[in-house]
């Protein structure tokens, strides 16, 4: 965070923390620090033949693939008792293999990160002189990370259009109209479906006008729908492109996905708990998510300044994985206390972060799509 | 077909993983599929040639059938010589 208000200069930047920006749902919802059920409820801790598997299951859809998952036609997915039962008849590396092949967000303890933290995945053209005007910033990202490096570049001045899929909205709308709003306060709201010819058209004059685009889908969304990513960067000068994924952007990791509090079992945080001596547990509310969102904003920021054209991959695991090594080599003292009282702590209230206002408008879905001409 | 078994094409490189099976012969490329490839490769029939995309899901008519690609190819699954269908995405989870 005082990386991104120096580059920024924004006051609003200035005035932040990153323990607020990751304390902020917790708070909003009154959560409590979570044990082997994550804060948010969407992912559990679960022992496996040899060794502790986070699985999230947050969607109906997803129980739907564990007769899969476990080979077990008669498995009764919305029993949790018994897919405890199976997952601890698994081997955590199968297990964590199989459900990404099924496209659950699932880790396990001991991994290590497929990626780095942030990746140069293209170069671009460069762009100069270095633009005077504050960036035009397309945020197609749903749920947190995404949209919150987003939201940081509109704190920083980025004029920035939300552009959402009519069909698919972003579900943060209707799971938390509050942290969706903090989230998405000031944006231009553009509602187009990439599915349809007119919609991809739509979208393809978005990027053209944009400065910084912010997309979290897995690589082989976009590109299914003729939207290559690489390409476009290597057309417009000066574009800065952000991949957010859940473990890589290329290879094998790049058809797996990942939510906050999973991310963050497969970069490591579980890990680094019970070896500072604390119990298996999650540590925060999907920290994953926030961290990526303040990299990415910072990422993004940075190169568009630099006039340095760039398709940027943010991987949400070696995040993580990134931020436990930082914090190990400044004080590893104090962040293996810091553990050990998170782990001591679990069913007390989250420490409360600072309330942000809602302080502009927030536009309904879209309003504003009349300003994406076909291309 | 057990659940979670992995299939792979006869008549090109499509693989598979059943999400949920009834009775019938899974088939890609207009050649039964099995959990090894056989010694020779099966003709694709061009009739089931529209191939297979990475990730999606297909499901028949009945719903009885799912099959994830967890390997894309150029043959077209069908069961029974019926084609299969594509699912339409997930959707997005609420939160985490």
């Amino acid at each position: 965070m005082r990386a991104l208000a120096g580059l920024t200069g924004s006051a609003a930047i200035a005035a932040l923390t990153g323990r607020a920006l990751m304390g902020e749902r917790a708070t909003l919802h009154g959560f409590t620090i979570p044990g082997r059920r994550s804060a948010g409820g969407g992912c559990q801790l679960l022992r496996a033949r040899d060794g502790w598997v986070a699985l999230a299951l947050p969607r109906a859809d997803d129980r739907a693939m564990l007769p899969a998952l476990f080979g077990d036609a008669a498995l009764p997915g919305g029993d949790d008792r018994a897919i405890a039962a199976a997952v601890a008849r698994c081997e955590a590396p199968a297990l964590v293999e199989r459900g990404r092949l099924l496209g659950l967000a699932v880790a396990r303890y001991g991994e290590a990160p497929r990626a780095p933290a942030c990746e140069a995945l293209a170069p671009g053209p460069g762009r100069s002189p270095a633009p005077a005007r504050a960036p035009l910033v397309l945020d197609l990202a749903p749920l947190w990370a995404g949209p919150l490096a987003a939201h940081l570049l509109w704190l920083a001045g980025a004029t920035v259009v939300k552009v959402e899929n009519p069909r698919r909205p972003d579900p943060q709308r209707e799971a938390s109209p509050e942290f969706f709003a903090l989230l998405n306060q000031g944006k231009a709201n553009v509602a187009l479906d990439i599915a349809q010819d007119a919609g991809r058209r739509a979208l393809l004059g978005l990027i053209a006008r944009a400065d910084i685009v912010i997309e979290a889908g897995r690589p082989r969304g976009l590109a299914q729908f003729g939207i290559d990513a690489d390409r476009l960067v290597a057309a417009q000068p000066g574009l800065v492109w952000v991949t957010i994924t859940g473990h890589g952007a290329s290879g094998e990791p790049a058809g797996w996905i990942a939510l906050g509090d999973d991310a963050a079992i497969a970069g490591g945080l579980g890990d680094a708990m019970r070896g500072a001596g604390g119990g298996i547990g999650f540590a925060g509310d999907a920290p994953a998510d926030p961290l990526t969102g303040i990299l990415a904003a910072e990422s993004a920021w940075r190169h568009w300044r630099s006039g340095c054209g760039a398709r940027l991959g943010i991987a949400m695991s070696a995040v993580i994985a990134q931020a436990l090594a930082e914090e190990r080599a400044r004080d590893g003292a104090a962040l293996d206390r810091a553990l050990r009282r998170w782990s001591a702590a679990r069913g007390a209230p989250f420490p409360q972060a600072p309330a942000r206002p809602v302080s502009a408008p927030l536009r309904a879905l879209g309003a504003d799509t009349a300003m994406a001409r076909p291309c | 077909m057990k659940p979670g078994t992995r299939l792979k094409s006869a008549a090109c490189d499509t693989e598979v993983m059943v999400i949920r099976a009834g009775t019938g012969t899974i088939e890609c490329g207009g050649a039964p599929m099995a959990e090894a490839k056989p010694a020779q490769a099966a003709p694709l029939d061009t009739d089931f040639a529209g191939g297979t995309l990475m990730g999606k899901r297909y499901v028949d008519a009945a719903n009885s059938f799912e099959l994830l690609c967890v390997k894309p190819g150029k043959g077209s699954l069908a069961v029974d010589g019926v084609k299969l269908a594509t699912k339409d995405a997930k959707p997005l989870p609420a939160s985490d």
